[in-house]
């Protein structure tokens, strides 16, 4: 009996610290590739860079963020953004400069403009008629 | 009733089919993504030039004529395989080959050039790829083909092929 507590005690401590590991892990997602050369004095620069970073897709990869890339062209961008942020752009200004010659596929997040209506609304307009058709089968069949 | 209701998912999931079975067949690359910069003036931009001693300027260069921008360097082995086509274009009449070196060492670049030929009336240098980014390259090779107003009308990444060039040579004839 007194083995069998201690195992389950073990267990039970395992399971706690794999857990706390994982969330962690989810919260914390230091997955990034920014090199030390490359990060900003001014901690505040710093911040608004990795922020935007993390929105721009990486052109060469294109299922990662320039943050998350260790490709050139993703660094080559990050030291950009960084750069002009220290010139005193701001957050707008830089996303414009990005879209001007990369297009909307560069935000990881597409935005909310009439080219991309359907991509918004469809899933919501699916939901709906999904809903409406269970819901007109359970009353006929009812 | 039941009946009816069958049928409508069966349409959906049909039109579904159709739809994917269409874009599995026609001839596209889906990673490929369009130029922001289509039926747009070309960036402003200034550069050093490979072999000439003056700076070269954008907005004097690029324009009056047709003309074929392309990005390259020597390390990428795609580039060395559509040289030829770039050699086919800077032999036709009324189109003005320009070179942007990308990322490259400008010693190797002479010796390739000289070794493969060179297609280019001027090349550009682009040391740290900034002018790269100001026409959205992001795969080297990229072509563009820039109208005599100055403005792009194409643009392919990746290598060209015998059927780009076609179509490259279809563009060129249409913006005459």
């Amino acid at each position: 009996m007194k083995m069998n507590n201690t195992n389950s005690l073990i267990l039970t401590r395992i399971l706690i610290i794999s857990l706390a590991f994982f969330i962690i892990q989810f919260f914390l997602n230091v997955s990034y590739t920014v090199e030390p050369d490359e990060i900003l004095k001014n901690q505040e620069h710093e911040l608004r860079a990795r922020n935007i970073s993390r929105n721009i897709r990486c052109m060469i990869c294109q299922n990662q963020s320039i943050d998350e890339s260790n490709a050139p062209l993703a660094k080559d961008l990050r030291i950009l953004i960084r750069n002009k942020i220290k010139a005193g752009n701001n957050d707008k200004e830089i996303y414009k400069f990005l879209t001007d010659r990369y297009g909307d596929f560069i935000l990881l997040k597409p935005p909310f403009n009439l080219n991309t209506l359907g991509l918004w609304f469809l899933p919501f307009i699916f939901l709906i008629l999904g809903i409406y058709i269970v819901f007109y089968h359970n009353k006929k069949s009812g | 009733m039941k009946n009816k209701l069958l049928i409508l998912p069966s349409i959906f999931f049909a039109i579904i089919l159709s739809i994917f079975f269409y874009l599995l067949i026609t001839e596209r690359n889906p990673s490929e993504i369009p130029s922001n910069l289509l039926n747009k003036n070309v960036p402003f931009f200034e550069a050093e030039s490979l072999f000439k001693n003056e700076k070269f300027i954008s907005s004097q260069e690029l324009k009056n004529e047709i003309i074929l921008v392309n990005f390259f360097a020597t390390w990428c082995k795609p580039c060395r395989d559509e040289h030829v086509y770039i050699k086919r274009f800077s032999n036709k009449k009324g189109i003005k080959v320009i070179g942007i070196n990308y990322k490259d060492n400008s010693k190797k670049t002479i010796e390739w050039l000289k070794n493969l030929g060179n297609p280019y009336s001027d090349v550009l240098i682009d040391k740290n790829g900034r002018i790269a980014i100001d026409w959205g390259v992001y795969g080297i090779p990229e072509t563009f083909i820039v109208n005599s107003s100055g403005i792009i009308k194409y643009r392919h990444v990746g290598p060209i092929t015998n059927k780009i060039y076609k179509k490259i040579n279809l563009i060129i004839n249409e913006n005459e």
